[in-house]
């Protein structure tokens, strides 16, 4: 499917859309308006949990804020429902800014737990408040009216509902396609993966938190002036549950499953409420809940994925479009070849009683490959760790190009000009090649949230996919660059790790074992790519723990042994060193 | 994939298409949720109703039953599932306040007639228009009774206990006027939770406040937890409580601690020990033999009656609406709300209805009697 | 307020600090043996309480019913699987384990339906139905994610209880229950008039974890759990079973749940969805004790109940938000104090 049909199909559903009030009943015009309402809570889910990572119960707190912060501006104080909008983002977004900075530092399910805290702490807050009517709960809110036309009947707020769901589609789409919606993207890889390609996760969990939230203020601004009349319930953690299943449901890690979820969760209530009476006379609202749970549970025993991406395999795909030549991106200086680029100095790291990295210094100079080598347990993943950043030494100091680096955190490192791969091969597996090089050239560019979501960043956008495109050619994948990351062999993810760290234009390319695991043919094309690296002047430290990889490239060579450095020169004198000898083969002499 | 989401749905709406030669009624209440307990008694009201009467006239009544889980989401879900596909011309519901009010909304915007059967405040529509009325006692009515039996009884101070919800909100709000007017201070407003395992703190901070009286705000069985907690505090003043006590498992659980507990209540629930002369005996004895009938066993609460009550009412207005009107037209509807709200003393099982268009309630004073619990049983108290 | 008052408090929010710590120990357990963060145990401390009041009244509990569909599940599960690895050898075993043990309780039930037994038969009764719940549970939700991440099996577990909510409305209908007291004893202790129940409660607490510790540090089985807890990988090279262990992790938390069921059903009204927030409770106990530490988590699990008890003297309308807004600050303190943890790979 080409772009233009791609164009043609989504005129074609909102044409549908905006006919639907013609051609269904208005009790399916309700069904749709719940559906609607629901999705746009969902979406907000969707990027939180199921892009983002974080998992959130409290999702139907922020819908509540938003409802409750309206329905107290326009019912009890007389405001417009438009100025209700405002406060309702206003508030969730201070909420969530507030909630936020105190939770989202916490790891993995203590922020969850979190969520449930002050999910059911919420409620109870609405529930008490007399300004908020208690659990009475505040009526007589009025309609949404533009200009004029009052949507106080169902059928001319759906068009309200519907075209902020599809206003609210497009938007996220673009954010995930821009520089700060990849960042968003690459957060479940883990905060070491994050921190390396230059990106502080703490503010993108942040803002993407604050989305979510203003995404469920809508909705709870939708929710209040359909109904008329909001209560503490509809905002509960159940309801958050049922969120959650929607989003599990429609696809997770899908922005339309979000409508899917909403839509499949919001019939099925609909006709269980049908037929579970015929099966089960009089007990039909207690097995409602159960039958949803029970559903719940098997979806995420069985398929975790949704519906979604289950779907996806049977639509035709959308022909990517090739990036076109741009002028290229700013690069930053080189030094010249010799000069002293990274200099570590008497660097010790202690794990409790174990010095595992212990006074080691060398020096890494401008244009050369060096190699960092020793048996396993010499330190060397260690010694990579306090280079880049991800553990900060005990004693000594770290200089890079003349700047001292050692007590910075791992972003700014890489933001310096430290590029890094890993050992056990960090990529985001639903992320295409090109999208995963473009992470690289996060700390390149500058756009920020706003002008990714409102498409002001095309012209750094193409600039960007255009030098992604170029490193993917460096490495010699850029055949392939609209495969998904996750289907490549070992090792042309390798191959892919070291075009993401080149994305970036680092001055030093510091590579974790890249030959670990990897075939014999395999090794000699990355040997080859590193050497013709090397010819363009760039300088790379080595960190490998097989022998005859990094002697037949390096220039000069560091052995580690027990923490300590042992010995330091060109391949051939450290083949010749006594020592060498018994730290590689000790163990038989 | 919108596109058969929307096929999908139309296929279900044209599946459903309603005849429109009877009167149909919709009815609404939560039989699974946190208000099931209240729930399910309204439910078997209504099914005393049904045995008491299926048409009006020689018009048959269509009945359709939904159950809103306790959520309010659903009761408006419910509300719209009523009316625009089931086209019903009239809609009683629900049991939650919150619930009620939702459907409120919907009756408002879609023109439909609304018996509520929660006591709730009323709200009209954006023109002003009211399309719902309120078949209980109102709550304030419920405790001013109350109060002014504690003020013949002597009380001067009264400290208050209730839940943490929208009943609760509801009591306390109903006392103060009252308790001022008769010149009783009301000491302290102390909440529970329905799950809470214990309300020390609470009966801690009211004795501390050495009432001559406590109100309780609670309902059904877990309204016996504040006079159980107070009775092992060693307090012995008198209680006083609403019809939300009326309650079987309340006495079960309450045991000696609830013993003469005051609470008002609607004549139903003392209906064999009213006088002959009460306007309440004969359709209350009757509001009875429909029951049993219907449920196996003799009603033991007051808000069943307030579903049977309001079919009386709906019969009623029904039958004038008829000579008006086709049933299944917006006139009818019309009609029907016209003849709801200018209902005249019809004869209920809790009152004598009287509504008037543009006031939410029905009811005087003659609604409520005063009951004492004696030996777990309730007794009539004039 | 004075010292009386402040001392009445102390002493019910003991009371209620003991219920949450018996919960919030058997919280620990799983999670220590499985990663699962197990919410539903104070659902099965609720069924307990509610299956008790219901022998009390000569009535089948619902619980029955319930156990018996899961046994079956579970039953036909295990038998496909032992199909499948052609191992039908260990079908009498499996028929053991997953039917025949677990219905035991449910037909001893079954068949004295009507008369009144003794009470302490009662409650032995009343646990022994509900204790194979939890173990079931395992087999059938559990057991075929046993590898995924902690949110996942979190999630799972949530929406668990979400089930068990709505099956127990099912089959306890939406009243609450009180059960006959253990002890109508009330003791004047110094001036302080003190329920007897209530000491009972802390007493039992007390007992049950004492013998916990106990259990850990002398049997071959406590070892194992923490054996298992330490390094599973570990655990599974010494010949240590897994899905073994962990039904009789999820048999040891039930039975904590289980009395705290008992011991909490003659103090307050128990429904059918008491549980929910008697198990959150327990849990803000646990979180105290990072999911890991038993006695933080029995220290954490009495803060809780104090905090409850004072927040209901001051300001009972906001009791819950006061305990559940507690939550934020001490996930906080945890996390800051563990460290910044490598979160988990999600998996895809």
């Amino acid at each position: 499917m080409s772009p233009l049909q791609l164009r043609l199909a989504g005129l074609g559903v909102v044409v549908l859309l905006a006919l639907a009030p013609a051609l269904l009943s208005a009790f399916s015009i309700t069904l749709m308006n719940f559906i609607g309402i629901y999705a746009i809570a969902v979406l907000g889910l969707v990027l939180l949990t199921g892009i983002g990572g974080m998992l959130s119960f409290g999702q139907a707190a922020f819908v509540g804020l938003g409802a409750y912060a309206t329905a107290w501006l326009t019912a009890k104080q007389g405001y417009s429902p438009w100025l209700g909008l405002m406060l309702a983002l206003v508030l969730a977004a201070a909420v969530a800014a507030i909630l936020g900075a105190v939770t989202l530092r916490l790891g993995g399910h203590f922020l969850s737990l979190s969520t449930v805290a002050w999910g059911i702490a919420i409620y109870y807050l609405f529930g008490n408040l007399p300004m908020l009517g208690q659990y009475n709960g505040i009526s007589e809110i009025p309609a949404i009216s533009i200009g004029a036309l009052s949507l106080a009947d169902s059928k001319s707020i759906y068009y309200l509902i519907w075209a902020l769901l599809i206003a609210a589609l497009v938007l996220a789409a673009n954010l995930l396609s821009s520089r700060e919606g990849r960042a968003i993207r690459a957060l479940r890889g883990g905060r070491v993966l994050v921190e390396s390609l230059g990106i502080n996760p703490f503010r993108v969990r942040l803002v993407t938190f604050v989305l979510s939230a203003l995404l469920s203020a809508i909705s709870g601004w939708l929710y209040a002036h359909m109904s008329r009349f909001v209560s503490p319930a509809p905002f509960d953690v159940t309801v958050g549950v049922l969120y959650l299943l929607m989003a599990m449901i429609g696809g997770m890690g899908h922005l339309a499953g979000a409508v899917v979820g909403a839509a499949i969760v919001t019939i099925l209530k609909n006709s269980i409420q049908d037929w579970l009476p015929r099966l089960a006379p009089g007990a039909s609202g207690q097995l409602e809940i159960v039958v949803f749970s029970v559903l719940f549970i098997l979806l995420l025993q069985r398929a975790r994925a949704g519906l979604v991406p289950f779907a996806l395999r049977f639509l035709p795909r959308v022909q990517p479009r090739v990036p076109i030549a741009e002028p290229a991106l700013d690069r930053r200086l080189r030094p010249a070849r010799g000069t002293p680029l990274l200099n570590v100095d008497g660097v010790l790291r202690r794990f409790g009683g174990l010095v595992a990295v212990n006074s080691v210094s060398f020096e890494v100079k401008a244009g050369e490959i060096l190699g960092l080598i020793g048996p396993n347990g010499a330190g060397k993943t260690t010694m990579f760790n306090l280079i880049t950043g991800a553990l900060a030494p005990d004693q000594g100091r770290v200089h890079f190009l003349g700047q001292d680096i050692t007590h910075q955190p791992q972003r700014q490192i890489a933001r310096a000009g430290i590029a890094r791969t890993f050992q056990h091969v960090k990529l985001r597996s639903s992320m295409t090649l090109l999208d995963t090089v473009l992470l690289g050239i996060y700390g390149r560019t500058s756009s920020r949230f706003f002008a990714g979501t409102f498409g002001l960043d095309r012209s750094e956008e193409n600039r960007a996919r255009a030098e992604a495109m170029h490193q993917l050619q460096r490495v010699g994948l850029d055949d392939r660059a609209f495969e998904l990351a996750g289907n490549l062999p070992l090792g042309s993810q390798r191959l892919l790790e070291i075009a993401r760290a080149l994305a970036s234009d680092p001055a030093l390319l510091v590579l974790d074992e890249p030959a670990a695991g990897l075939r014999a043919g395999e090794k000699a094309e990355l040997a080859k790519l590193l050497t013709l690296l090397k010819a363009e002047g760039l300088t790379i430290l080595l960190v490998e723990h097989d022998m005859d990889f990094v002697m037949g490239l390096v220039d000069r060579t560091v052995v580690m042994d027990f923490g300590a450095k042992l010995c330091e020169g060109t391949p051939a004198e450290v083949r010749r060193d006594p020592r060498v000898q018994e730290a590689y083969l000790g163990g038989v002499a | 994939m919108k596109h058969s989401i929307a096929a999908a749905l139309l296929a279900a709406v044209v599946g459903v298409a309603p005849a429109h030669a009877e009167i149909t009624v919709g009815f609404v209440t939560s039989q699974s949720g946190p208000a099931s307990s209240i729930g399910v008694l309204y439910d078997k009201g209504m099914k005393a109703a049904q045995e008491y009467a299926t048409a009006v006239g020689e018009e048959k009544i269509k009945f359709i039953q939904l159950d809103d889980t306790s959520d309010p989401s659903t009761a408006t879900r419910n509300a719209r599932k009523l009316i625009e596909e089931n086209k019903v011309d009239l809609v009683i519901g629900t049991a939650t306040a919150a619930s009620s009010n939702a459907m409120v909304a919907v009756a408002n915007e879609l023109k439909v007639p609304l018996l509520a059967i929660s006591p709730i405040t009323v709200a009209p529509s954006d023109t002003g228009e009211r399309w719902a009325i309120c078949i209980p006692q109102p709550p304030s009515l419920m405790v001013k009774v109350v109060i002014n039996r504690a003020k013949r009884d002597g009380v001067k101070k009264m400290a208050y206990i209730g839940f943490i919800d929208a009943w609760g909100d509801l009591v306390y709000n109903g006392a103060k006027k009252p308790a001022e007017d008769d010149g009783i201070q009301i000491t302290t407003n102390e909440r529970y939770a329905r799950t809470d395992t214990s309300v020390t703190g609470q009966v801690l901070k009211m004795l501390a406040t050495k009432p001559d009286a406590v109100l309780l705000g609670g309902a059904a069985t877990q309204g016996a937890l504040p006079p159980l907690t107070l009775a092992e505090r060693g307090y012995k003043g008198p209680l006083y409580g609403t019809p939300a006590l009326l309650n079987t498992d309340f006495i079960r659980i309450g045991g000696k601690a609830v013993e003469g507990v005051q609470v008002s209540a609607g004549p139903v629930i003392v209906a064999e020990q009213l006088p002959d002369t009460h306007f309440s005996k004969k359709i209350s004895m009757t509001f009875r033999d429909d029951y049993q009938k219907a449920n196996g066993a003799p009603p033991t609460d007051g808000f069943s009656a307030y579903s049977f009550d309001s079919w009386l009412i709906f019969l009623d207005a029904a039958k004038r609406a008829m000579a008006k009107a086709k049933p299944g037209t917006p006139e009818f509807r019309t009609a029907l709300r016209d003849a709801v709200f200018t209902t005249k003393d019809v004869v209920g099982t809790h009152a004598i209805y009287n509504f008037k268009p543009g006031e939410s309630y029905g009811v005087d004073e003659r609604s409520l009697v005063l009951v004492r619990l004696v030996n777990g049983q309730w007794k009539y108290e004039p | 307020m004075d010292a009386e008052i402040a001392t009445i408090l102390a002493m019910d929010g003991i009371a209620s600090g003991a219920i949450y710590l018996l919960i919030g120990l058997g919280l620990v357990l799983i999670f220590a043996v499985t990663r699962v963060i197990f919410v539903p145990f104070g659902d099965i401390a609720a069924f307990t309480g509610l299956s008790l009041a219901a022998l009390e009244n000569g009535h089948r509990p619902g619980t029955v019913g319930l156990v018996a569909v899961l046994a079956v599940l579970a039953t036909l599960k295990e038998t496909a699987l032992l199909v499948r690895t052609r191992e039908l050898h260990r079908l009498p075993h499996t028929l053991l384990f997953y039917l025949v043990l677990p219905l035991a309780p449910a037909a001893a039930i079954w068949f004295t339906t009507g008369s009144v037994l003794p009470m302490p038969l009662r409650i032995v009764l009343a646990l022994a139905l509900v204790l194979p719940i939890a173990p079931l549970l395992d087999c059938l939700v559990f057991r075929p994610i046993a590898d995924a991440s902690v949110l996942l099996l979190l999630t799972v577990a949530v929406a668990l209880h979400f089930a068990l909510d709505g099956l127990g409305l099912l089959f306890f209908g939406p009243e609450g229950v009180r059960t006959q007291p253990l002890t109508e004893t009330v003791l004047d202790i110094g001036g302080f008039i003190v329920n007897a129940q209530t000491l009972l409660i802390v007493a039992a607490s007390i007992v049950f974890s004492g013998l916990l510790y106990l259990f850990f540090e002398f049997t071959l089985l406590g070892k194992a759990l923490r054996a298992t807890a330490i390094n599973r990988t570990g655990a599974r090279l010494v010949g240590i079973r897994p899905t073994s262990t962990a039904s009789k992790a999820y048999l040891l938390g039930s039975l904590l749940a289980g009395i705290s069921g008992v011991l909490i059903a003659p103090a307050t009204t128990m429904f059918y969805d008491s549980g929910f927030l008697i198990g959150l409770k327990a849990f803000v106990g646990a979180i105290f004790g990072a999911m890991a530490s038993y006695p933080v988590t029995a220290l954490g699990a009495i803060l809780v109940g104090l905090l409850e008890s004072f927040a209901s003297f001051w300001s009972s309308a906001y009791k819950e938000v006061v305990v559940f807004g507690l939550l934020i600050p001490i996930l906080l303190w945890r996390s800051l104090s563990l460290g910044e943890v490598e979160e988990e790979e999600a998996e895809e």
